[in-house]
């Protein structure tokens, strides 16, 4: 499995919010995200895009609760395309499989087109260990690919990048001359990497979607590399996680509708592509043989979980990300892992285990932004305080709960608020107490052992001189 | 040596799914869903209640299809007949500086006699199709050579300005991908909709020649594009940046 460094968050927030020319592109390009997004639901019209979301989350759960009978006919319909079904386990299963298929058919290149899960795997230092050249074919993946990084943002892995540092990157590994225009960039790219189709044994796909009934897998693209990883070699492997499945064709049609719309403010993108099986014999090209590897990777124990299980609607849209003031501001590689953002801070420490995501749940203002715009529904904010419970309480496995003083002062806090008289009293001893501490209408440290810690990363915000009902008695006591 | 997938794991990995569900027992009926429920004669009812009403507003259909294709990129012509249909592809194709014009061997072509028009043009017209070349491996290094590939097509979608085009015996994936032109025919009766009637179609002839097919389909909407880059928009990555959709008739 790639590497996980979630823990990190805060010492890798700090770094991206220092850093200037990242806080740069990541304000143009998320809000400009956002707003493509919003003039896209715009032009469908709010009720009908509330229409396409309920369906979508109803189709998704449905499927999700019967996903045993949607798998074994994923099995059956794509076997009787030609096609090889694995399920894997974990990673390691996954990444044995995909190098198993390589080595049989002695590939020593393989074409890839985007996959999240392959992301999860990290089957390229798997491949490259084995002498199998990788290429990711998607422009933002090949940018972080060559700079040897991990995608900054589902939708557009490379968009911390500017021109400048793109084309110093392919003038380091392609000797390419330096340009500023990034349409010659993207030529460069386009001629490098005809020469990696023309030549590669191998194709790995992700999918956005897997119909059931037909064995249909749909890739969804705008630059044409999801078409040519599909066409151009002899084998072709498509990976996916274990929850992509909806049964039938006709289910497609709303999540064209709310996929593209929700990633980038598209109607569609430029390509969806549709594949199930090797190509026919009377076809005229297209893979001889195609493998289909549905992964687990922790995927199941979140089925198992009811609490937890609508985060497997994900259709991984990216939309959470770009509306999140959180990701706004720290940008995808403060997560530590392949998912970032709102959706990353739950799957994360669902898929890699608590211990090692136990920060990114508490990387959010719960402001609601991500569940406004999730196209399936997700209940981000709940499923992120249920999570921060977790985290806390020792659930998941997970030793350990609130300090104590923690706990006291939440019970002071309440007892404090319970009734009028309560309040009254401990507000005019806090106003005493913060004296020394509050400056310009905040705390920005407490200088005591134990609470420390509440004032390291924000402010607090100190009470006002005069309650409202104080300041509203004084203005009725006027003339 | 075909790596076969392996069926002990394969059985214990549907249990534990089966577990995670709180199931101990394969579910015993097909699970309630408008479409799985539909045998063959009735999702055939469906598709000819969905032609007869695409029929019945056919020009309003082909309106709706340029205008939106216009918004997606494509650059529309629409022509009264094959004659003048082959006249604009070759136009095209000596607009764009081609030397070679790639086709498929689609019966449209049968009708619409490209091959006279391009070479009027003193363009060279390259069918893309086994048996035509001399060897299927041509294919690929053939389509990346010509600079202007043209195709029928087998719907198009009103609702998304898409072309969908399925590859077949005389439909090679690669002349719809490779040139950096593409020109796709388009007919009257091949407009729909929506998605949706595309999906109805599909999940009938699916059903009608029970998975004997590739199932290999493709929805163009407009040129290959790519913002990868700073978020600014580029034309023409690995597919064509140039797509025109000319409708005859």
């Amino acid at each position: 499995m790639s590497e996980v460094k979630s823990k990190e968050f805060q010492s890798a927030s700090k770094a991206a919010l220092n850093d200037k020319g990242l806080q740069r592109l990541l304000g143009r390009v998320v809000h400009g995200f956002a707003d493509l997004r919003d003039a896209a639901v715009e032009e469908v019209t709010e009720p009908v895009w509330e229409q396409l979301r309920e369906r979508a989350r109803s189709i998704k759960q449905q499927t999700l609760a019967n996903l045993d009978y949607y798998l074994e006919l994923v099995d059956k319909s794509v076997t009787r395309n030609g096609g090889h079904v694995h399920f894997a386990k974990d990673a390691d299963e996954a990444n044995k499989i995909v190098l198993e298929i390589a080595k049989r058919h002695d590939v020593k290149r393989v074409v890839k087109s985007k996959s999240m899960v392959s992301e999860e795997m990290g089957i390229n230092q798997v491949l490259e260990a084995n002498g199998i050249e990788p290429v990711e074919t998607d422009l933002g993946e090949y940018i972080i690919q060559l700079a040897k990084e991990t995608p900054f943002h589902i939708s557009a892995p490379a968009l911390h990048k500017s021109r400048e540092q793109v084309s110093d990157l392919f003038h380091d590994w392609l000797k390419s001359q330096p340009t500023n225009e990034i349409e010659e960039l993207c030529r460069i790219a386009r001629d490098e990497l005809r020469d990696k189709f023309a030549t590669a044994d191998m194709g790995i796909t992700g999918a956005n979607f897997i119909v059931a009934e037909t064995g249909t897998v749909m890739l969804v693209t705008n630059e044409g590399n999801g078409r040519m990883t599909t066409s151009a070699p002899r084998v072709l492997v498509t990976l996916a996680g274990m929850e992509k499945v909806v049964p039938a064709l006709e289910d497609l049609a709303t999540f064209i509708r709310l996929l593209p719309r929700s990633a980038t403010g598209q109607r569609i993108s430029a390509y969806t592509t549709f594949l199930g099986g090797p190509r026919s014999a009377t076809d005229e090209d297209g893979p001889e043989e195609y493998h289909l590897v549905l992964v687990d990777n922790g995927r199941m124990n979140v089925l198992k979980d009811p609490e937890m299980r609508e985060v497997l609607q994900c259709i991984r849209c990216g939309a959470c990300l770009n509306t999140c003031p959180v990701y706004q501001k720290v940008g995808g590689h403060a997560y530590g892992w392949v998912y970032s953002g709102p959706i990353g801070a739950i799957l994360t420490p669902l898929l890699v285990g608590m211990d090692e995501g136990k920060e990114l749940p508490f990387a959010s203002s719960l402001c609601g932004a991500c569940k406004d715009v999730c196209p399936v529904k997700i209940d981000i904010p709940r499923l992120l305080l249920r999570l921060r419970g977790r985290a806390t309480e020792g659930g998941n496995g997970v030793k350990g709960s609130a300090p104590w003083i923690q706990k006291l002062m939440v019970r002071r806090w309440f007892s404090s608020v319970k009734t009028r008289q309560a309040m009254n009293r401990s507000a005019k001893l806090g106003r005493l107490l913060q004296r020394p501490v509050a400056r310009g209408g905040r705390i920005k440290r407490i200088p005591l052992p134990m609470v420390s810690g509440w004032t390291q990363q924000r402010d607090f915000p100190a009470l006002a001189p005069k309650s409202f009902s104080e300041v509203w008695r004084d203005s009725l006591d006027k003339p | 040596m075909t790596l076969l997938p392996d069926e002990q794991a394969k059985k214990e990995f549907l249990e534990r799914v089966r577990t995670a569900l709180g199931r101990t027992e394969p579910l015993k009926h097909v699970p309630d869903h408008p479409s799985l429920k539909m045998e063959l004669p009735q999702q055939e009812q469906k598709v000819r209640t969905i032609q007869a009403k695409n029929e019945a507003r056919r020009e309003r259909l082909i309106t709706a299809l340029l205008s939106r294709a216009e918004q997606m990129g494509w650059r529309v012509n629409r022509v009264p007949g094959p004659e003048e249909a082959a006249r604009a592809v070759a136009e095209i194709a000596r607009d764009a500086g081609a030397k070679k014009a790639a086709r498929s061997a689609q019966d449209i072509f049968k009708r619409v006699d490209v091959d006279g028009a391009l070479r009027k043009m003193g363009i060279n017209p390259l069918v893309l199709a086994s048996g035509r070349t001399r060897h299927r491996s041509q294919l690929k290094g053939l389509s990346f050579e010509a600079e202007v590939g043209i195709t029928g097509v087998d719907y198009a979608i009103a609702e998304t300005g898409s072309c969908v085009v399925i590859p077949r015996k005389g439909l090679s994936r690669m002349v719809s991908l490779a040139p950096p032109v593409y020109i796709a025919l388009v007919e009257p009766a091949q407009v729909m909709e929506s998605l949706d009637d595309v999906f109805a179609i599909r999940r009938m002839q699916y059903m009608q020649n029970n998975g004997r097919d590739t199932n290999y389909m493709n929805f163009i909407s407009g040129p290959s594009r790519t913002a990868d880059i700073e978020m600014t928009i580029s034309i023409g990555v690995h597919g064509p940046g140039q797509v025109h959709l000319i409708m005859i008739g």
